[in-house]
């Protein structure tokens, strides 16, 4: 992480580096302005960003207006379709598969975010152990993060999918008796959540091993000193400090679990009976595999409402946590 | 203007022993094999699903005559006899297209968002992160409609003009972030020099932050590789397909043939894994969270 070359003042802003006067010490008062006339600075930063704001634009914006028109109609993929106001929506509440998913979207986003979370934290407060090929190590373990998700999706189905699985036989041959992992709506549930730790955990631990990078070894040796446990130096000194790095990668987690399509969709296509649809593999589902355009559009846009909504927040709630 | 070499920011054995990174070491500075040990186990049993794609491709079918324990007939099956290298060379296209699209679009993206003190900087911003938390399904079927009317659907050109956008966001804080690393006076004495801002930002900024181009491109590799979604939607014709969507396609004519299944996901891993592992140490994901709050 940045922060750990520069310390405290990478959260500090350009500008406030500026006024600080970094490396033309005296400079304080005097901000040499960029060339010419204000109004050019402001065209070229203009020019800079104009092609990401048109991609977002283009990529985000127009399918937005277009998908809301999609869901006040009764169109297929094709043709938009009479309008039919929101009846849609209205389809799609008084679906008790659309509740289900509804509840296994926060189920999985909460044991995806801080599962991860747990799993990435303890890795990374493990490998700043001294031992041998620390970094050989660390490059492995993110490989759950790196391997496209069509191909773990492909091993993971390989161990516990079918009855002659590996995963179910050894769990046979241990007195479980015959177990269908991905057969069992529960199973398959508790499968798909561990399935986004594994595939999470790694992000969580570059994160997270980023922000003990700038936790410095005297506050530790301080601590000891003091008399302070292992668990009293965690609680006291690590969680504090990483709080920060902590939080953003919460909200991050949480944005790409939200968002997720392919990792529960390649593993159990959404099934058994809808147990594991997420409101993303739903959508999905209704439009592409029960060719319901309209209903299937709705749950996007709601979820698109909610993201938009929570993310709104979020971004409010970081900004105040970088000032704190 | 020392940045040109490569500077990991986090604690790892690439660092030169001694100097800072002994602080950091705790009491007694040997390697222990005690935790050597306890990570290697935890490693081998966190990458079982890993392995036993490798171990797979490399076995014979079971009706297989061969006794041996290894064998390279399920590759030399997929590459002669299915469309794997056409799907290879699809992905490849696509993704260094992502690649390098994303770079130019986000390196001065980057830049405003680092540099600019303004609301309508704080309101980019904003609009970058929307963009990242937006459901992809809600944009991919009017995007899908839209690219029709032009004859990008089922294209590669359309493919990686999505993918750009969905690597905007993600690459452009990764370039922010590195550029809060270079300090503002560097340009400033450029500007007094008579540089021009875009000057300035090509040659002092950006000719400094070969760590933060690569971390934006080596994500924009990852997801443009590996993304499922935009592809099943807009791919048609198989001669289109990028590798994920035709890995998919073996799967179900060819369920049983895991020999051939997993000798697919070998080459549908090996890029990544490759272009992760020469350039791991520049990789940083960690600084986004400042890049993200700072404004």
């Amino acid at each position: 992480m940045a922060s750990t070359k520069t310390g405290p003042s990478n959260v500090l802003t350009g500008l406030a580096r500026a006024r600080k006067g970094v490396g033309l010490g005296g400079r304080s008062e005097h901000k040499p302005r960029p060339p010419r006339r204000y109004s050019n600075r402001v065209i070229t930063l203009t020019l800079l960003v104009f092609p990401s704001v048109f991609l977002v634009v283009l990529i985000y914006g127009y399918p937005a207006v277009g998908a809301v028109i999609q869901s006040l109609h009764n169109g297929n993929l094709v043709q938009t379709g009479p309008y039919v106001a929101l009846q849609n929506y209205w389809t799609d509440f008084h679906n008790p598969v659309f509740w289900h998913a509804v509840r296994f979207t926060v189920v999985y986003c909460v044991v995806g975010v801080f599962g991860s979370w747990v799993v990435g934290l303890g890795l990374a407060l493990l490998l700043r152990k001294r031992m041998h090929a620390r970094s050989f190590f660390k490059t492995l373990l993110l490989l759950p993060w790196v391997v496209p998700v069509v191909v773990t999706a492909t091993g993971w189905n390989y161990l516990v999918a079918t009855p002659s699985s590996p995963v179910p036989r050894i769990a046979q041959d241990l007195g479980f008796g015959q177990l269908l992992f991905l057969d069992s709506p529960g199973l398959a549930e508790f499968i798909v959540c561990v399935y986004k730790i594994w595939l999470s955990f790694p992000f969580m631990m570059l994160m997270t091993s980023a922000a003990l990078a700038g936790v410095e070894e005297h506050l530790y040796e301080a601590a000891r000193v003091d008399g302070a446990g292992a668990w009293q130096l965690f609680r006291r000194i690590t969680l504090p400090l990483i709080a920060r790095s902590t939080y953003i990668s919460w909200i991050l987690m949480f944005i790409f679990c939200i968002g997720d399509f392919q990792s529960i969709y390649l593993l159990t296509g959404g099934g058994p009976v809808s147990s594991t649809n997420t409101l993303v593999v739903l959508s999905y589902q209704t439009v592409f595999g029960d060719f319901q355009t309209g209903p299937g559009v709705a749950i996007g846009i709601i979820m698109l409402l909610v993201s938009v909504l929570v993310s709104i927040v979020l971004f409010r709630r970081i900004k105040k946590v970088a000032i704190s | 203007m020392s940045t040109l070499t490569p500077v990991t920011f986090e604690e790892g054995p690439e660092a030169p022993p001694g100097g800072a990174r002994r602080k950091k070491v705790t009491a007694g500075g040997a390697p222990q094999w005690r935790y050597t040990l306890i990570v290697l186990i935890i490693v081998i049993v966190l990458l079982i699903p890993v392995f036993v794609t490798v171990v797979l491709a490399f076995r014979p079918q079971i009706q297989s005559t061969s006794h041996s324990y290894f064998t390279f007939q399920n590759f030399s099956y997929v590459f002669a006899q299915t469309q794997v290298l056409t799907w290879l060379r699809n992905s490849l296209v696509v993704t260094l297209a992502t690649v390098l699209v994303a770079v130019l679009v986000a390196a001065p993206a980057g830049y405003v968002l680092s540099r600019g003190r303004s609301k309508a900087v704080s309101g980019y911003a904003l609009l970058l992160f929307i963009a990242q938390s937006f459901p992809q399904i809600v944009s991919v079927i009017p995007l899908f409609v839209l690219f029709a009317k032009f004859n990008l659907d089922d294209n590669l050109i359309g493919l990686a003009i999505v993918y750009v956008s969905s690597t905007i966001s993600v690459a452009t804080w990764m370039m922010a972030a590195y550029f809060d690393t270079i300090p503002v006076a560097l340009e400033e004495a450029a500007w007094i020099d008579g540089c021009s801002l875009f000057k300035g930002f090509v040659r002092i900024v950006l000719r400094n932050s070969l760590p933060g181009v690569l971390s934006a491109a080596i994500f924009a590799f990852l997801l443009a590789w590996s993304d499922f979604l935009i592809a099943v939607v807009f791919l048609r014709s198989d001669t289109n397909f990028t590798l994920p969507i035709g890995l998919q396609t073996f799967f179900s004519t060819n369920s049983t043939e895991w020999g051939y299944v997993m000798a697919v996901s070998v080459v549908v891993m090996v890029p990544p894994i490759i272009v992760f592992s020469f350039l791991n140490r520049y990789f940083s994901i960690g600084g986004i969270g400042g890049a993200l709050a700072g404004r």
